[in-house]
């Protein structure tokens, strides 16, 4: 269970990051979000895909880490396995909190009951960053953590930017995905969405221009392009599967 | 140009409910009437004369029917009240008793094109004892008040088979803005004040109060009850069918909810009674409850009791409306450059809710088939009748099929459903067959039926009826396939329980956030 409260420096300044624990918070996902600026770093090891959220029916970008439901195949030996770690996990254990009218900044919360939220930590470990400095200053750390917020928070406007240019332009599709590993196993991808190159192809040269000029462009064929890390996906499944059968 | 070379290029629809709406609709979709060489649509709507809402239920064809429309699901959830509908559970049907009930489900039986399922669900103690639930997954959905799909599921797509309910009022006025706005009908307000005859019979014009004359090619009778063109300027004969389906009256009430949280049922609550049945179908807003009696078997007073003791008390506060309802159908429905769809080609008590269906098919019919010129008309208009005549009398047998099957014994209304003098005798011959066998395809031959042989088989099989498979255990081989299918029906119906959210929840989600089209 996840208990969220906001941060408070007379609250927490003792509090320091396990950040290699906090990358544990994808151990189970076979998905993870991921916002328009962040979209070339994971098509270089993700493909990226569209989903739908199960409590709005709103389509999400992701970046697929598994074939089966809880299997994340970039998650192996307690650790992210990519050389690039999504926003959604950077940000861990750290949340933008709802904002009140009054408000004009967003709170940030903490989830306390993150395995990599250790307190009152005596040890000095390589993993730990601390929240506050001892003249309880934001940390160098948690700056970082405030900008990758900030690029969550962005990027989440970013995303409905693009999928509604997608929907408007009819670009989006079904996509099934229907795989064998090495082992004769099959599994079937549902509910996964993608990029219509045919009718991306189709677009007229007033609307290319719009999608260039609202910077959309560059995402919709990155999204084209890391379709092709399918193909490594299924490698690193049949490695997996490899070792469970020797 | 003789007259019979004419080609048809106006439509003129009179009357503006749903059925002058669906077909006015359906054709001007299909023939383009919102470009310059498309059809030209023209529905012709007296401004005074109120809507009669015939049924609020429908069938999974409204889905394809909207989508021919090309209206979004979700708008017209959202603007017409619209719930979901899996189908209908018929209680108290056959004993009476409280926990006497059996479902009409829309997804056909697990395996049921591949092997005899009913066959060995009757030879098979260890399956469930309700054969719906046995067969399908639906029951339990409905049972549990669960939608038909999740928000992730795109517009018209279905986890279980649906239709749906539907304000009626709302439906009209939601279908008359598509229609002039989208599809390209013209809209008229006038009343027909007399209808205008052609040398061959044809009617060339009506001349209206307000508008003048509107001529046309080919007239869509919409009139409802009074039949202005097919029935009352073309005097064909109406049909009654009283002697076989014995309701003549309804009580009609709509219920509020008691709180915006309250359950809204996935399907429709026909309830017997001792001389009729009610009906509750679940809107977002309100319940449609609705007593159809017999006024042979049934005083309205003893009716308006068993209504309120269906409704409760706060029905004192509510206002009931009495429908006369005359059971039957027009000989035949297509005369000259006339044909009529919905009310005034007839209607049949909404047993079945077989109103909106017949609206729907007679429009598709209408669109679809629209001869092109005059001299091709009569051919179109046989096949229609043909068609038609056929299907009505599907229904009928269908309708009848609920009654004969009941042992209800509190009324006379009960024992003479059961007198063989009132039960067709196509019917006859078909539980005659139904001694030894399930109802198969095969048993309705025309591409036209209107009910598959699995609803046959979850009426029969509900209501208790045993075909004997005694002399042909042959048949019954299929032990291990039957099984697979009756265990592959469990691990849907838990699957399905699962995943499914409530009806109300998915409702409120529609209207928050609406399904995506993909």
């Amino acid at each position: 269970m996840e208990n969220l409260v906001a941060l408070e420096q007379s609250a927490h300044q003792h509090i320091k990051i396990d950040t290699q624990k906090a990358q544990s918070h994808a151990k189970n996902l076979n998905m993870i979000p991921v916002v328009m600026v962040e979209l070339s770093q994971i098509a270089v090891q993700q493909p990226i895909v569209f989903a739908k959220n199960s409590e709005t029916g709103e389509f999400t970008l992701n970046a697929l880490l598994g074939f089966e439901q809880h299997e994340n195949l970039f998650y192996q030996q307690s650790q992210w396995q990519g050389v690039y770690l999504p926003l959604q996990l950077q940000r861990q254990p750290f949340f933008v909190g709802d904002t009140h009218a009054q408000q004009t900044q967003y709170p940030v919360c903490i989830n306390l009951n993150s395995p990599a939220v250790v307190d009152n930590s005596a040890q000095s470990e390589n993993n730990l960053e601390p929240i506050y400095t001892q003249s309880a200053e934001e940390s160098g750390y948690f700056k970082q953590i405030k900008q990758c917020l900030g690029h969550l928070l962005q990027g989440e406007l970013d995303n409905k930017k693009l999928i509604a240019a997608l929907l408007k332009y009819d670009l989006l599709q079904p996509l099934s995905l229907e795989v064998t590993f090495e082992n004769n196993q099959k599994t079937k991808l549902n509910g996964l969405y993608t990029i219509n190159q045919d009718k991306l192809a189709q677009l007229n040269s007033e609307q290319i221009t719009l999608l260039h000029q609202s910077a959309l462009l560059p995402a919709i064929y990155t999204v084209v392009t890391s379709l092709g890390q399918i193909y490594p996906l299924i490698e690193r499944k049949n490695a997996v599967l490899n070792l469970a059968d020797d | 140009m003789n007259q019979q070379d004419k080609k048809i290029k106006t439509v003129v629809v009179v009357g503006g409910g749903i059925a002058g709406w669906l077909t006015a609709g359906r054709l001007a979709a299909h023939h383009k009437s919102n470009t310059p060489d498309g059809l030209n649509v023209v529905l012709v709507e007296s401004p005074n004369v109120p809507i009669i809402g015939v049924g609020e239920g429908t069938w999974p064809t409204m889905r394809s029917t909207l989508i021919a429309l090309g209206i979004s699901e979700t708008d017209f959830i959202r603007e017409c009240e619209a719930s979901f509908k899996q189908g209908a559970k018929f209680a108290k049907w056959v004993d009476g008793s409280n926990d006497d009930f059996y479902y009409h489900p829309l997804v056909l039986p697990q395996g049921f094109s591949k092997t005899d399922m009913a066959g060995h669900w009757l030879n098979n103690t260890a399956e469930p004892a309700s054969f719906s639930n046995a067969v399908c997954y639906q029951e339990a959905i409905c049972e549990q008040g669960l939608a038909p799909k999740t928000i992730r599921t795109p517009e018209y797509a279905a986890i279980a088979n649906y239709a749906y309910h539907l304000d009626s009022a709302k439906f009209a006025v939601f279908l008359q803005k598509h229609c002039t706005q989208q599809l390209g009908v013209k809209h008229i307000l006038a009343d027909v004040m007399q209808v205008n005859s052609a040398n061959n019979g044809d009617i060339a014009s009506v001349t209206t109060k307000q508008q003048g004359e509107i001529s046309g090619d080919l007239f869509v009778d919409c009139t409802g009850f009074s039949s202005l063109l097919l029935g009352e300027h073309y005097k064909v004969p109406f049909k009654p069918c009283d002697d076989v389906l014995f309701i003549d009256t309804a009580l009609a009430v709509q219920v509020p909810y008691d709180n915006e949280d309250e359950s809204i049922a996935s399907h429709t609550i026909s309830t017997a009674q001792e001389a009729g049945w009610i009906w509750d179908i679940g809107l977002q807003h309100r319940r449609g409850v609705g007593y159809v009696y017999s006024s042979k078997y049934s005083s309205e007073a003893q009716a308006r009791e068993k209504l309120k003791a269906y409704v409760g008390d706060k029905i004192e506060s509510l206002t009931v409306r009495k429908i006369p309802i005359k059971s039957g159908h027009r000989s035949h429905f297509w005369q000259n450059n006339c044909v009529a769809v919905g009310l005034s080609a007839g209607f049949l008590e909404p047993l079945e809710a077989s109103a909106l269906v017949l609206v729907e098919m007679s429009a598709q019919m209408i669109s679809e088939q629209l001869p092109h010129t005059r001299d091709i008309m009569d051919i179109t208009a046989k096949r229609f009748n043909e068609t038609f005549t056929y299907r009505w009398e599907k229904i009928i047998d269908f309708l009848k099929l609920h009654y004969i099957l009941s042992n209800r014994d509190d009324n006379a209304f009960w024992r003479d459903n059961r007198d063989p003098k009132t039960i067709p005798q196509s019917l006859q011959d078909l539980m005659k067959l139904w001694q030894y066998r399930a109802p198969a395809d095969h048993d309705f031959t025309s591409n036209n039926e209107v009910f598959p042989a699995a609803s046959y088989q979850y009426v029969l099989y509900g209501m208790g009826f045993k075909s004997d498979y005694s002399t042909t255990a042959y048949m019954l081989k299929d032990n291990v396939f039957a099984k697979s299918q009756f265990d592959k029906n469990k691990s849907m119906i838990n699957q399905a329980v699962t995943n499914l959210p409530s009806n109300r929840e998915l409702l409120n989600k529609i209207k928050r956030h609406g399904f995506s089209a993909i």
